[in-house]
Order: structure tokens, then sequence, then C-alpha cells
């Protein structure tokens, strides 16, 4: 499904990414775990296609096409969902109209006919319902005054009803209580926990991988991926610490 | 006629360009009145002005009167409107529904000037909508007694030309005057205003959006006086610029001697779509009592490249997204409106002038 090959990307001419290279196939949940600085996010971005990171050398392809050729809205069409770390405050454009736009949005570069306003507020609902955020806050400005957490469940409410192929989950965690982390693990596993779907889930600690077993655990640091292992090398690097491993 | 118009080396009058007025007024009239039907909202009163000459046959003006309406001006563009003109005038506790009125312009120049009296506790709404191509002057004179209410609503979305207006209100004790205006066409306008809160009490409210691209040039300059104590006012404006467009946005405050327990406001914002653009602000606050509140706020900004990428990442194309951030930007000045199909429908204005953007 996602085929990163040797990528190389930097910021402001800083190279972060020094030869990543990652496959994933669909029914696979993969983490990638490394201490800060190690250019977790910064792969997120790029596979999303933030403006300001430039790819240097390497490619990836996603269901054999160039990602990388692709404009964020595009790939976000193709099936890709970016899971932002700190989700963006839109005031005056309510969560309602925002989903609604992006999803008819992807629909029609897909050829699918728009979803009717009735039938996005029941898939909404349901979504919201999952996520215990209420109708009232999705008619809220977009993540205007809502708490770190309620940001983080917004975001799984997005992916629920954008429903991808393949999540990209920056910190998805962080900032969440133990409530909230055991809400949002269940919404990834019912939203993402299919055959024909992947996640790769970007993390700092062990704990969200409680609730959401990855397949694969990846350690990166130094912008490439040190060491791959089963969900046991999560445990291990809680353990030993990031210096032991990646080293 | 020869005209004798402002120049830039006037304060007042440093970010207008009128010096294509001239030749404009010279253009010829066709007299053809297009694009007014789908310019009614409601079913109330209406009344079509085509050239700043009265459609009786396409009007029904209910309480509204066509003549003479005695107001006069010293402004340099609004005493220009001294022949017919409208008038409305409401008695004690009278109330008009909304009442629409849609200026064709199809060349030349047209100045007219209109009044608008509400006696104690009356209220009106009015919705004006200047459509066309030429010049299209007008003043408007308006005296609200003790608490009357006054709602107005103004589009300018000429095709071309120019839209230049004048009001100089009036407001008695507890009085209200809520003025929007949206600037959404492919022309050039000046708004003028000369508010003042005569009375103990009153309100005002003059703000609006002005949307510009291209070599647009939009030029609000709004005075506020508050003459007499625990008096508010409201002065929320947004500007939009793109291209190589123009706008401006000079709003003053004045509390006079005694005015005390003022409560004054301004927020005056602009949005460059593009460095190329020009964006002024000039808030200005004149002071003469010690005992009130005035706030003021002037900023310009781009859009949020961050909230662009966040809606993009999510499917959402870039000029849709330009096109909701800037809608959203210009939000609170329309939302002023309370009629809600006037709302709408100014919405709906502003939406077509952002999707038109190539």
């Amino acid at each position: 499904m996602l085929n990163i090959q040797n990528l190389h990307a930097e910021i402001d001419g800083k190279a972060i990414l020094k030869g990543l290279t990652l496959a994933i196939n669909p029914g696979e949940i993969h983490a990638i775990m490394g201490p800060n600085g190690a250019g977790k996010s910064t792969l997120g971005y790029v596979l999303a296609g933030r403006p300001g990171y430039e790819v240097t050398e390497g490619s990836v392809t996603f269901d054999g096409q160039d990602l990388l050729a692709l404009a964020p809205h595009e790939r976000a069409a193709l099936g890709l969902f970016l899971g932002f770390q700190y989700p963006v405050e839109i005031p005056g454009v309510s969560n309602v109209q925002f989903l609604r736009e992006a999803l008819n949005a992807q629909r029609k570069i897909r050829g699918e006919e728009p979803l009717s306003g009735g039938d996005f507020l029941k898939r909404a609902k349901a979504q919201a319902d999952a996520l215990d955020l209420s109708m009232d806050m999705l008619k809220r400005s977009v993540n205007v005054g809502f708490s770190g957490g309620e940001k983080k469940r917004n975001e799984m409410v997005q992916m629920g009803i954008i429903d991808p192929r393949l999540a990209i989950l920056d910190e998805t965690d962080s900032g969440l209580d133990i409530d909230a982390l055991r809400t949002v693990g269940r919404g990834i596993n019912s939203i993402m926990r299919k055959p024909d779907k992947a996640v790769l889930l970007i993390t700092h600690y062990q704990r969200l991988l409680d609730y959401v077993k990855p397949d694969f655990v990846h350690v990166l640091a130094g912008g490439r991926i040190v060491r791959t292992g089963g969900s046991e090398l999560a445990l291990e690097l809680e353990r030993e610490g990031y210096g032991a491993i990646a080293a | 006629m020869t005209l004798t118009l402002p120049t830039t080396r006037q304060e007042a009058w440093r970010w207008s360009d009128l010096s294509g007025l001239e030749a404009l007024a010279a253009t010829p009239a066709s007299g053809a009145a297009r694009d007014v039907d789908a310019r009614w909202i409601g079913e109330g009163p209406r009344l079509l002005f085509v050239d700043g000459k009265f459609d009786e046959g396409r009007s029904r003006p209910g309480p509204v009167i066509v003549g003479a309406t005695g107001a006069i001006s010293v402004h340099p563009l609004a005493r220009l409107a001294a022949g017919p003109g409208w008038t409305l005038t409401m008695p004690r506790d009278g109330a008009a529904g909304l009442i629409e009125i849609v200026h064709v312009a199809t060349g030349g120049a047209s100045h007219v000037p209109a009044r608008i009296v509400l006696a104690e506790d009356a209220q009106a709404s009015i919705v004006e909508s200047h459509v066309g191509d030429g010049w299209a002057n007008r003043l408007t004179s308006i005296e609200l007694g003790r608490s009357a209410r006054l709602m107005r609503a103004i589009r300018i979305v000429q095709t071309s030309g120019f839209v230049s207006l004048r009001d100089e209100a009036r407001l008695e004790a507890g009085a209200s005057l809520v003025s929007t205006v949206l600037a959404a066409g492919h022309g050039g306008s000046r708004v003028d205003a000369a508010i003042s809160l005569d009375g103990r009490g009153a309100f005002a409210e003059h703000g609006g959006a002005l949307l510009a691209r291209d070599e647009q040039r939009h030029d609000a300059a709004i005075v506020v006086r508050h003459a007499r104590e625990q008096g508010t006012s409201r002065q929320l404006w947004r500007a939009v610029a793109d291209d190589q467009a123009t706008a401006s946005m000079a709003a003053r405050v004045e509390v006079a001697r005694g005015a005390q327990k003022t409560d004054g406001e301004q927020s005056l914002r602009g949005l460059m779509l593009k460095r190329s653009a020009t964006i002024n602000l000039k808030p200005e606050l004149e002071i003469f009592a010690d005992d009130v509140k005035c706030a003021h706020g002037a900023t310009v900004g781009e859009l949020d490249a961050q909230a662009l990428f966040y809606m993009g990442a999510r499917g959402i194309r870039p000029d849709r997204a330009r096109a909701l951030l800037t809608q959203a930007f210009i939000a609170d000045a329309l939302s002023r409106i309370g009629e809600d199909a006037v709302r709408e429908a100014f919405q709906a204005e502003s939406e077509t002038w952002l999707e038109a953007r190539a």
C-alpha cells in the first residue's frame, strides 16, 4: 500500500530524514517510535505534503502512485489521512461545514456522488457518539475553544467520517488522559483495523500501544529506521530507553 | 457640469482615487436596466432607480415618497445630490417591514439624495443594492427620534464604475442605527458616514466588508461622534484585497466633553490575499471625557498557512480552502444584519465574489 524508499527530506536546508525505508501493507498497523528530533513528525508532514518540507532523495508510492507528485488534497482523496499532533483552529468555519466540504471534495475527485446534508449529519453523529464528542461541539468552529484532548478526539471523529485507507497518526496520544486514551484507542481500532486499511502510529510512548496493538514497531533515530521488531519492541523501549536501543 | 472633486492631498481623501469620475460621468447611459429581478429579496415595498430616475412601473414604494427631500450636505460629493430623491417618514410607534431599493446605473453619473426620519419608537429596515456600470452618488440624511430603530444594509455590486455613499445621521436618546455595507462588485467605492449620537444612551453601529481584486479601490471613512453620555458605538470593518487592489478604512470616534460612560469599539481588520495588494487602516480616537471605554484594534494579515494545509490534508482544494477562510474572515461583519433573508443574500453575494477568483 505505502512504499517509502530511501527518503531524504529537509526543512530550511536542514536535513531531517536521511534515508528512511518502510513498507506498509493492507491490514497492518505500524508504530514509529523515537526520541524528540528524530524526524517522526517530519515523516508525517512529508507524506501529507506540507509546504516547506523538501524531499531531496528517495521515493514514496501509495498503491503504486507517486505520492510526492500530488498536492495535499489529492493525497487525501487517495485515502491518506494525517492525524495532526497539533490540530489547527479555524475560527468562523464550523466542524460540520469543514468536514462536509472535505468529504464531498474527496468524493468528487473519486467520481462519487456528494453526500446529502442529512446523510452527512447521520454519519457525523455516529462518529461523534463513538468518541464522546457532542454534536454541539461539531457545530462550533473547527477546534476553537477545544481542550487538547477534545482536539485529538475531534481528529478521530474526522477520521471516522472521512474513512481513509491509510491513517498516519502523529502523537494522537499526547495530551490525553487515561479515559480519553482508551476512547481514542477504541476509535482507531473500530475505524481502521480492517483488512484493506493500514495505520502508521507516530508516538513517543508505549501507552497507546496497549490499546492499539501494532504488528510492527520501528525505532526512528537520526532520520532513519534503526531497528524494527514486533510489539514487544515497544515494551523494551519503555524499559531501556531510546539511548540504549538507538545507539 | 465641471466637477470639483477632492484630491489625495486632502487627508480625508488620501486613499481615494477620484480621478476617473469625470470621465465616468461623461459616458453615455444606455438606460437599459438589466440584472434587476434577481436583486429583490422580499415581497414588501420596493423602489427601482435607473440612473437616478425613479422607475414607477417597476416599483411599489409603500411608505416611501419620491420627490424633493430637503436633504442637503456640504460634503464634497454628497452636495451634488441635490435633485429629487426619496423620503421615508415613520410616525411615532410606526413600523415598516423590509423596504428594498435597487439602484441601477447604466452609465454616466446619477446623484440622488434620500431622507429617513423616524419619530419616537418608530422602526424601519432598508436594504439597498447598487448594480450596473456608471457612477452612483448618494446622500442619505437620517434623523432618529427617541428610541427609534433603523437597520440598513447596503450592497455595492456594480459590474464596473463607482459608487459613492454619504450618510449623515443624528440619533436622539436611546435610538439605534445599525448599518452594514458589503462591497463585492467589480467597480470602485467610497463609503462615507458621519453619525452623531446626540441623545443619551444612543447606539450606532456602522461596519461591513470590502472585497477588492484586480485594480479595484474601496475606501470607507466613518466618523462617529458621541455628543452625550452613555452612548455606544461599534465599527466593525473587514477588508479583503487581492491582486493590485486597495482597500482602505478610516474610522474615527469622537467623544465630546461630558459624554461620560461612552462605550466605543473599533475593529478594523484587513486580509491580503496577495502581497501586491494594499490595505490601509486608520483607527482614530478623539476623547474629551474621562470616564469612557474606547477599544480599538487594527490588524492586517494573510490567510493562515497552517489552516490551508490542514484543510488540504482533509481533501479541500486550495482555492476552496482560501474561499472558506476568507468567508470566515468577513463573517463577523455580515452577521450584524438582522433580517435573515438579507443576511443570506449578502453572504451569497460575498461567496459569489470569492468563488469568481480564478
